[in-house]
């Protein structure tokens, strides 16, 4: 065994302070600057990857797509498996249109439909089927602009073929969108292989929805287990404090290196919820269900703790590496989040929630004393 | 060396190997099951490692949960996501979460309107209430913008009477079709679907139902233009009645068949000449024909110049009516024949009208009987819409790999594996400086891998599981550092006393980790399920077996 000096000994409450000065550093830079980096899934866009035939500088690249009006941001990577390009691009004003336009549209085109069904039986209702069907057109024609249709929604007769047409102008907005950036990439860039990941607005509202529901949700079921297995106010609470205080760290490293908040990322986000409580949950059931020295126990507990941390540190460097390795976006935004959770779970289980185990303990025992 | 003797010939023993048998064979025979097979496996052995204290069944029940997860990997294939595999996915978000039995609809009605198009590749499955996967085998770009296009727009409706085209679905007014109210039933109908045309279809439509009177109205979905299909005497009678000739039985196809300027031909497998030739149409000629074809067909085939569409087994046999004297045919999923009323007889003379329905008798007795109306209904007015949706839908972000990327991906993701296996235990090593240690803690965690791949490869590894699979890994010698830190401890407790404590820490851990992942799996978040059940699998996993197993191994070596 390797001995290391015990770290509680003397005045232990000064452990918190890298803790606590990161944790402020991270408040920092999640909220003022430079804040966390949405990723295509939750800001929606378009995430485009290319297998490059031969170097591209990326800040040139760039900037042609600035001049071709792409707000784009351009990374090129050397992997195992050869030159890899990763372009994103925000959503383009003309598909967020769109996709309000479709909205509505559906709205109406259900509306028209049974008015016109009613009027077809008893012309009373014709009057208002033709206010109804006005607005479909109107709405119909706004998309057959924007996509450089010269259809007149009016003169299409049929609502069938109205849909029809209407979808297929629908669909070029977004066809005609991604080609245009394609050919523009073409232009500066040779590539042997391209992947469009679009998406849409309606996606990421839905992926952020989905999001916040299981956030809360996790959060809410671990908060119960944790004061159900304690049963102990203060405790309990500084388990939940140290996860928390882990989460914060993480997003904060997030924020600092520009790991984009994605659907991984969030796996891994969730992940740390489990991964920091195991490390707290190991250190509380050590302090309050044994005897003995208190310093003792939390040094005992941390040396358990800081190997099965390790662990994780291993297997998620290895997974970073192989990120690294083979440009996989799913492989780095998991590895790296929760590498920086890890660390993070070192400083918050070992600097925070140990102090306040050891604080509430020596204050238990200065009240066992003086009543009795 | 005795203990182990006594335990394996003990009636713990033989229940142990019986079971493991009774596994063995449900995963040969149902391997398409297998999954969910060693899913279960694993809460069977967990609860034997559970309750039965030996140290020798506790390792037992590991070395059986590994066997079964080798013979698996052996004699089932292991399926690997398009990430790996190479292909395209496309998600399929649903406007808003449905029940079950819409979820089943939908993902029904695409993988008919897929196979219908020869997409019989296609993998359609349902995640969570509101999504919907695709993943199709391939990256080819046209196939993907044909799929695409399926989804996004409406089917072709046509209504077929004797051969002639009656009406088609521009000529239904979308928003007339609904379904009929009870008082307007009559005779025998139990349901009924009422729906409007326009005026100007309305007068074609009389004209070709003049004088039809009972004659079948076939309703078309996509029916396939240009093709020949091939049927095989047993798929043609399978829904027959025994009295019916195969000549009647193919003449009712023929019937259905028949179409102004489009026929379908049909011909029977057995009277193929392998030695004449059947000529294509032209170059675009399609031949439907069953997935369990001989291969001398395919290859007949494709040497005259079709292309070979295959069809589901269940989809390419036509269904007839019952207890006629005559066959005819009410379904033929395989052509895209999906209902066949018959006119009745006030609309075969000649009076010109918007407004029709058409309605039919229920199966089965009471609340059977409603809900086979209620179907009725549903899939009647799902057909008279142009298969349309329950549901709106929006296709989500694809993504497309080519396979030999993806085939360096999953090498890369395998080295990485053993690479942190090694590392891990080198640390370990380093750490406790206890050889004996070193050799139980990689032994375990190799089962671990072992089963959790078998498991996962049942369903399918795809990025995020792999990337859980590589996590379990650190995650996984957790629990067994906190059983070796207890049992080395210099304290004067009893070593069961010891590895109770180090079980209470671990069943909170675990417990812990797996409800802060359960929200996740219940998600509905396609991307990331993947990681979340390894995640899961793995916690579980090792808590049941794993861990029992190690104490029971360091314990020996913690005494000697």
């Amino acid at each position: 065994m390797i001995s290391i000096p015990n770290i509680y000994k003397g005045n232990y409450i000064l452990l918190s302070i890298p803790a606590l000065i990161l944790i402020l550093l991270s408040a920092y830079f999640i909220f003022i600057t430079p804040q966390i980096k949405m990723g295509v899934d939750f800001n929606g866009g378009m995430l485009i990857s290319l297998s490059l035939d031969n170097q591209v500088d990326p800040v040139s690249l760039q900037d042609a797509l600035k001049n071709e009006g792409y707000d784009a941001s351009v990374k090129v990577f050397d992997t195992a498996v050869g030159l890899k390009a990763e372009i994103e691009i925000p959503q383009g004003e003309n598909i967020i249109f769109a996709d309000n336009l479709k909205n509505n549209f559906d709205e109406l085109l259900e509306e028209t439909a049974s008015l016109e069904a009613i009027s077809a039986m008893d012309e009373s209702y014709v009057p208002e089927y033709k206010i109804k069907r006005a607005e479909l057109d109107k709405t119909a024609n706004e998309l057959f602009a924007i996509a450089g249709i010269s259809n007149d929604s009016a003169q299409i007769e049929n609502l069938n073929v109205l849909r029809k047409t209407f979808l297929s102008a629908y669909s070029k907005v977004y066809k005609d969108y991604e080609t245009t950036v394609s050919k523009t990439i073409q232009q500066y860039a040779s590539y042997s292989s391209i992947s469009i990941q679009s998406v849409s607005p309606r996606l990421s509202t839905h992926f952020i929805d989905s999001a916040v529901n299981v956030v809360i949700i996790a959060a809410i079921l671990s908060t119960v287990l944790v004061f159900f297995f304690f049963r102990n106010i203060v405790p309990s609470f500084a388990v939940m404090l140290g996860a928390f205080c882990d989460i914060v760290l993480a997003l904060g490293a997030m924020a600092f290196f520009q790991i984009p908040l994605t659907l991984p990322s969030f796996a891994a986000l969730l992940l740390l919820i489990g991964y920091s409580l195991d490390t707290d949950i190991l250190l509380t059931m050590r302090m309050l269900k044994r005897k003995g020295d208190p310093k003792e126990k939390a040094f005992d507990a941390m040396k358990t703790g800081i190997t099965m941390t390790f662990t994780g540190i291993i297997a998620f460097l290895v997974l970073f590496i192989l990120s690294i390795m083979t440009n996989i976006p799913t492989y780095y935004e998991i590895s790296a989040v929760a590498l920086a959770g890890l660390f993070g779970d070192l400083l918050a289980t070992w600097g925070i929630n140990a102090v306040i185990l050891l604080k509430y303990l020596e204050k238990k025992e200065k009240d066992v004393k003086q009543n009795g | 060396m005795d203990n182990w003797k006594k335990t394996i010939t003990s009636k713990k023993g033989i229940i142990l190997l019986v079971t493991f048998l009774l596994f063995v064979l449900s995963i040969y025979f149902y391997g398409r099951y297998a999954g969910i097979f060693l899913m279960f496996s694993l809460l069977v052995f967990g609860a034997l490692s559970f309750f039965w204290k030996e140290r020798e069944i506790k390792i037992l029940t590991l070395v059986c949960m590994v066997v079964l997860a080798v013979i698996n990997i052996g004699i089932n294939p292991m399926k690997f996501g398009i990430d790996f595999s190479g292909g395209t996915r496309i998600p399929v978000i649903l406007e808003h979460p449905v029940d079950s039995a819409t979820m089943e609809e939908l993902v029904d009605t695409i993988k008919k309107r897929a196979s219908v198009l020869g997409l019989s590749e296609v993998k359609v499955s349902a995640i969570g209430d509101s999504e919907i996967n695709i993943e199709v085998p391939s990256d080819n770009q046209e196939q993907i913008l044909f799929i695409e296009e399926v989804l996004s727009k409406q089917g072709v409706y046509e209504g077929i009477v004797d051969g002639k085209v009656a009406i088609i679905g521009e000529d239904i007014l979308p928003g007339s079709v609904q379904p009929l109210a009870a008082q307007y039933l009559s005779g025998s109908a139990d349901w009924g679907v009422s729906f409007s045309i326009t005026s100007k279809s309305a007068k074609y439509f009389s004209e070709v139902v003049y004088g039809k009177a009972n004659y079948p109205l076939y309703m078309f979905l996509d029916r396939p233009k240009n093709a020949i299909i091939i049927l095989s005497y047993d798929e043609l009678s399978i829904t027959a009645q025994k009295e019916h000739s195969i000549d009647d039985l193919v003449d009712a196809c023929n019937d259905a068949l028949k179409h102004e300027n489009n026929d379908l031909k049909l011909y029977l497998l057995e009277e193929i000449d392998i030695n004449s030739s059947l000529v294509p149409y032209d170059n675009k000629t399609k031949a439907l024909i069953s997935e369990d074809s001989p291969d001398w067909l395919v290859n007949y085939l494709s040497e005259n110049g079709f292309i070979i569409t295959f069809i589901n087994k269940e989809a390419i046999s036509p269904s007839f009516t019952q207890g006629a004297t005559l066959p005819s045919i009410i379904e033929w999923d395989g052509v895209g024949l999906l209902s066949a009323p018959r006119l009745s007889k006030s609309i075969t003379e000649g009076s010109i009208s918007t407004y029709y329905s058409i309605s039919g008798p229920a199966q089965g007795e009471g609340a059977q009987k409603t809900k086979d109306a209620q179907e009725n209904v549903k899939r009647i007015t799902s057909v008279l819409k142009g298969g349309a949706l329950p549901v709106k839908i929006t296709l989500g972000s694809k993504t497309v790999l080519p396979p030999q990327l993806g085939m360096e991906f999953l090498r890369l993701s395998l080295i990485g594996i053993a690479a942190s296996l090694l590392i891990i235990s080198i640390m370990i090593g380093i750490r406790y400086m206890k050889k004996k240690l070193i050799i139980p803690v990689v032994i375990i965690s190799i089962s671990e891998l072992i089963i959790l791949i078998s498991i996962l490869g049942s369903f399918t590894i795809d990025l995020a599981a792999m990337a859980g699979i590589i996590a379990a890994i650190g995650v996984g010698v957790d629990a067994q550092i906190v059983i070796t830190d207890e049992i080395l401890k210099k304290q004067s407790i009893e070593l069961q006393e010891k590895l109770e404590n180090a079980f209470k820490i671990i069943k909170i851990n675990v417990i812990v980790a797996i409800v802060a992942m359960l929200p996740l799996l219940f998600s509905g978040m396609v991307e990331i399920i993947g990681f979340s059940i390894s995640t899961i699998l793995g916690a579980l996993l090792g808590y049941l077996l794993s861990r029992p197993a190690y104490a029971a191994i360091v314990r020996d070596i913690a005494e000697h």
